[in-house]
């Protein structure tokens, strides 16, 4: 999720490069892109036993997924496999890789996947644990690879039952995205406890002026508002699996529920209910939400100097905690499983492919050594968060931004945040639903939750 | 007379609203083409801008352009159509004017396949295309259109054919022409605005089509309506952007609905001038 500047901008002179110039850690140097061989051949494995072999990959529009396309032609060279990208809106690679799945026709040999989809895949045998390939060692050099420097968070999040099924590629953590000119003048810092949270949003809250006080993402999606619901209802000590048996109507999801929509409805802008994380960072880019809680990638866009008004006034910090004194982020990545349904050498062919796509030297190569304008900020190797080069590159998005990320990478996250059961794509809308109807005021809280419960409650015993 | 008046005022501020209510999204998308990222997040919304054609060159010309996405789109929908028309003119001739065995069950049928959702076939369709090596083609997606298109096309244009009266066949029959001439000489002229109504329509149905095309293309065949999607994308909505590609999006069906205007118009004022099938 980093600022992506067309060559237009790039090429407009004056204003623009004042502009560009009062952000140059978003710029970087202009290097040309490395295309040594040489950090690859050093893993002791034979790049080329699966040449001329083809693999179609989709992945969605991204420009994180850009660089790695731009270089897919270093991988055809060093195996000689071909890979053929496809690039699927975010909303229909669920649909078309699950159809790809379900008729096991095998045309995706991996797929950007959304975490929450493991434990479906994995419960219908659709995808390969990675284990078997991670342990082959003519496919995989464990000593070069380093699977440990992979982000453990995002690790878990692809894992079901203790196996790996996805390997991160790009991922993204929330945190709490703060205004810290507004913040100084009314002496607040950034909330500790959800409880400050809420009165750090009433203090700073002045719509007269066209200033909210916070914002979450309030529209209805399993990745949108129950996707920063499920942290809030943790951190009120909630358990989706209470007694082995999904519970969403607790006292506890009652307390979570009723302290978002207050948030929402006195703080946010009304509109608010209905934005999902691209108009948050827009409308705090406009100076116009003084902090919200969403992905740390965010940052790119409310540090883009083509639109942004709030360049330099931006601090980060991690989740407030809740009332049991816990954080609990939300946590995403976008990892590549194996699909089962290929032939041996393809799948094999399938694993060359995400294990240098996930290799260190590819995750620096498409981030802070990519030649091109856009820096990625959701690398996924522990190692590289902590390269000198890289944390300059990230720090320049405002005060605070890799300690925050970072923390809350290492401690704020909780692998069960959301319920990861195969129903989960029914649940998720299920839940966003209720979610929705209580934010917009057509249900109270507690009638939204227990409407939600009872549709869950069959999907669970089929 | 000023009651009369009164009334005309009355139906000329009710169909103003309705004007508004139609025309604000596409005048606020041409406008929100014309802006600067900048511009665009602007509040209070700038009315008075300086008009850029940046977002226009950027979906045109840029690195993510969306001309051969244009160019599928525009194969797609002028192939369904076409193939649509051949064939469903003379099948709702035939289900409007011939007498035999099954007719109506045949009409029956030709309905039913509406009655399925989409959704609910998308996974066979998928399935057959991919069997047959027709996923990202022209063809698959084209044959795929048919099955909705041409059922919608022979229902709407059976009760065209079905207006017009058996007595002007009858006169060109004694003229001594033949079923095919008297069809394409006498019957078709007379349903040209019914045509020009289904080709808009069948046109514009390929045209927005999304569900279909999003799974049964790829990086082939990729119509407009599945590329504009990438400008939503996750990491931000380029706004500007979707607007340029919405308004260019926009621009062959209006054309298309232009021009077929002047049909409907005249298929409908011709029966009338003459009386035909009002009698």
């Amino acid at each position: 999720m980093v600022y992506e500047p067309t060559r237009r901008t790039l090429l407009r002179s004056g204003a623009a490069i004042a502009a560009l110039s009062s952000a140059p850690a978003l710029i970087g140097r202009a290097l040309a892109q490395d295309a040594d061989l040489a950090p690859y051949k050093a893993a002791k494995i034979d790049w080329q036993q699966f040449k001329g072999e083809q693999i179609t990959v989709a992945v969605i529009p991204a420009s994180y997924f850009e660089n790695l396309i731009t270089l897919a032609p270093q991988f055809k060279e060093l195996t000689g496999i071909d890979v053929r990208f496809e690039k699927i809106p975010p909303a229909q690679i669920r649909q078309k890789s699950v159809i790809d799945l379900t008729s096991k026709t095998g045309t995706y040999a991996t797929h950007a996947a959304d975490p929450m989809y493991f434990a479906l895949y994995a419960a219908n045998k659709w995808v390969e644990p990675l284990d078997t390939y991670l342990a082959d060692k003519s496919l995989t050099d464990a000593d070069w690879f380093k699977l440990d420097d992979v982000i453990p968070a995002w690790r878990s999040a692809d894992s079901v039952g203790g196996k790996l099924y996805g390997m991160p590629y790009d991922g993204e953590v929330t945190i709490q995205v703060y205004r810290k000119d507004l913040f100084a003048a009314k002496g607040l810092k950034p909330a500790e406890t959800l409880e400050q949270y809420m009165s750090n949003a009433a203090a700073l809250n002045a719509p007269s002026d066209r200033v909210w006080g916070a914002a979450l993402r309030g529209v209805a999606g399993a990745g949108q508002n129950m996707y920063i619901y499920p942290s809030i209802f943790r951190e009120f000590g909630g358990d989706w699996m209470k007694g082995g048996k999904l519970t969403v109507n607790g006292p506890e999801a009652e307390a979570a529920l009723a302290w978002y929509v207050d948030l929402m409805r006195k703080y946010a802008p009304t509109a608010a209910a209905n934005w999902n994380w691209p108009d948050i960072a827009d409308a705090f880019s406009q100076g116009t939400v003084a902090s919200y809680i969403d992905a740390h990638s965010s940052a790119s866009v409310i540090n883009n100097p083509d639109k942004s008004k709030v360049i330099g006034k931006v601090a980060y910090a991690r989740w407030p905690t809740g009332p049991g004194g816990k954080r609990t982020t939300s946590i995403w990545n976008w990892g590549f499983p194996i699909n089962a349904a290929l032939p041996d050498k393809k799948k094999k062919a399938t694993w060359l492919f995400i294990q240098w796509a996930a290799s260190a030297e590819t995750q620096a190569r498409t981030a802070h050594r990519f030649a091109g304008p856009a820096k990625r900020s959701g690398v996924n190797r522990s190692s590289i968060w902590r390269d000198p080069d890289y944390v300059k590159l990230m720090n320049g998005f405002g005060d605070n931004f890799v300690e925050a990320t970072m923390q809350s990478l290492e401690q704020d996250t909780d692998v069960d945040w959301r319920p990861r059961v195969p129903q989960w794509p029914a649940i998720g809308d299920t839940m966003a639903t209720a979610i929705q109807a209580a934010l917009s005021g057509q249900a109270t809280v507690k009638a939204a939750l227990d409407d939600a419960q009872k549709r869950i409650e069959p999907m669970m015993r089929g | 007379m000023t009651g009369k008046r009164l009334r005309i005022i009355a139906v000329m501020a009710v169909s103003l609203i309705f004007l508004l209510a139609w025309a604000f999204p596409i005048l606020w998308s041409v406008l929100n083409s014309l802006k600067t990222d900048q511009d665009v997040l602007a509040y209070p919304p700038k009315l008075l801008f300086a008009p850029t054609l940046d977002a226009y060159r950027d979906v045109l010309f840029g690195s993510s352009s969306i001309l051969p996405n244009l160019v599928s789109s525009m194969i797609i929908s002028v192939g369904t159509t076409i193939i649509t028309m051949v064939m469903a003119v003379p099948a709702a001739y035939a289900l409007a004017r011939l007498r035999f065995r099954g007719k109506k069950a045949a009409g029956f049928y030709v309905l039913v396949t509406q009655m399925l959702p989409p959704v609910g076939i998308i996974i066979p369709y998928f399935m057959i295309l991919r069997n047959i090596g027709w996923i990202d083609t022209y063809q698959g997606i084209i044959l795929i259109y048919l099955s909705f298109s041409l059922p919608f096309a022979i229902w709407l244009l059976v009760s065209y054919f079905e207006d017009i009266p058996f007595e002007m066949e009858e006169a060109a029959y004694l003229d001594g022409a033949s079923r095919m001439k008297t069809l394409w000489r006498i019957i078709i002229p007379q349903v040209r605005g019914g045509i020009a109504v289904t080709v808009v329509f069948v046109f514009l149905n390929a045209w927005n089509e999304f569900l279909f095309a999003v799974v049964l293309s790829g990086n082939t065949v990729r119509p407009v309506t599945v590329a504009m999607f990438n400008f939503v994308s996750v990491e931000q909505t380029l706004w500007t952007k979707l607007a340029a590609v919405s308004v260019l999006a926009m621009l062959p069906v209006i054309i298309l609905g232009v021009v077929a205007q002047k049909h409907i118009v005249k298929g409908l004022t011709v029966g009338a001038v003459k009386g035909g099938g009002r009698r």
